[in-house]
C-alpha cells in the first residue's frame, strides 16, 4: 500500500509529532505508517483523512502487490 | 476506542520493585537454601508471587501512548515468547531428567513472560532508533 501522507503533512504545515496528537497516536507509528511499515486501521486511516480533509483513496493507494 | 486489558503505566516501576527483590529471594533460597526469619517455610512462595506479580505488571503496564501499533507489537511479542518458551520446554524434556527437568520446569513458570518484556522492549527499542535514523 502506497501512501501520501508526508505530502499531506506538508501542504498542512504538520509535523510528525502534531498529526501524532490530532489522532491519538505515537509519533513512531506516523513514521512508521509513511515509510510503509505499518498499515493502519480503517478508523485510524479515516481519522488521518478527516485531519487532512481529504478522502481516504486520495491518502491511501493500493499496489499490485497487495 | 476497544477496551485493552492493560495496567496504569506507573505499574511498570511498582512491577521492577516487586521482581527484583523477590527474584533475588527466590534464588538464594534455591541455590543457597536462604529463609529470612519473617518468612520461614514461605520464602519460596512469597518468592514465587513476586516474581509473577512483577513481572505480569512489567508486562501489562500500559506504554506512554498506547496505539493500535503498540497493541499489535504487543501481540506480536506475545506469540513470539509462547513459541520460544515451548521450544525451550521441548528441549528440556529430551535432554534433561529427574532435578535437572525439575528446575527447568520452575524456570519455565516465568519464561513466557520474560520472553515476552525482552522481545516487546527489543521492538519498541528498534522503533525508536528506527525513527531518531529517519526523521
Amino acid at each position: 500500500m502506497k501512501n501520501r501522507i508526508k505530502i499531506a503533512r506538508a501542504e498542512n504545515d504538520l509535523s510528525q509529532a502534531d498529526l501524532a496528537d490530532r489522532i491519538g497516536v505515537s509519533r513512531q507509528t506516523i513514521n512508521s505508517i509513511e515509510t510503509g511499515r505499518y498499515v493502519p486501521s480503517t478508523v485510524l486511516a479515516l481519522k488521518m483523512a478527516r485531519t487532512f480533509n481529504k478522502a481516504l483513496e486520495e491518502l491511501f493507494q493500493l499496489e499490485d502487490t497487495d | 476506542m476497544k477496551k485493552n486489558l492493560l495496567l496504569p503505566h506507573s505499574f511498570r516501576l511498582v512491577g521492577w520493585l516487586l521482581f527484583i527483590p523477590a527474584v533475588l529471594l527466590g534464588l538464594a533460597n534455591m541455590y543457597a537454601e536462604y529463609k529470612p526469619a519473617f518468612l520461614g517455610d514461605f520464602t519460596d512462595e512469597t518468592a514465587a508471587l513476586g516474581v509473577i506479580v512483577g513481572l505480569l505488571f512489567v508486562a501489562f503496564a500500559r506504554e506512554k501512548v498506547e496505539d493500535e501499533m503498540i497493541r499489535q507489537l504487543r501481540l506480536e511479542s506475545l506469540q513470539w515468547s509462547v513459541y520460544i518458551n515451548y521450544v525451550l520446554l521441548a528441549i528440556a524434556v529430551v535432554l534433561l531428567y529427574d532435578t535437572a527437568f525439575f528446575n527447568v520446569m520452575i524456570y519455565n513458570m516465568f519464561t513466557i513472560l520474560l520472553v515476552f518484556i525482552g522481545r516487546f522492549a527489543w521492538l519498541l527499542y528498534k522503533l525508536q532508533r528506527r525513527e531518531e535514523t529517519f526523521v
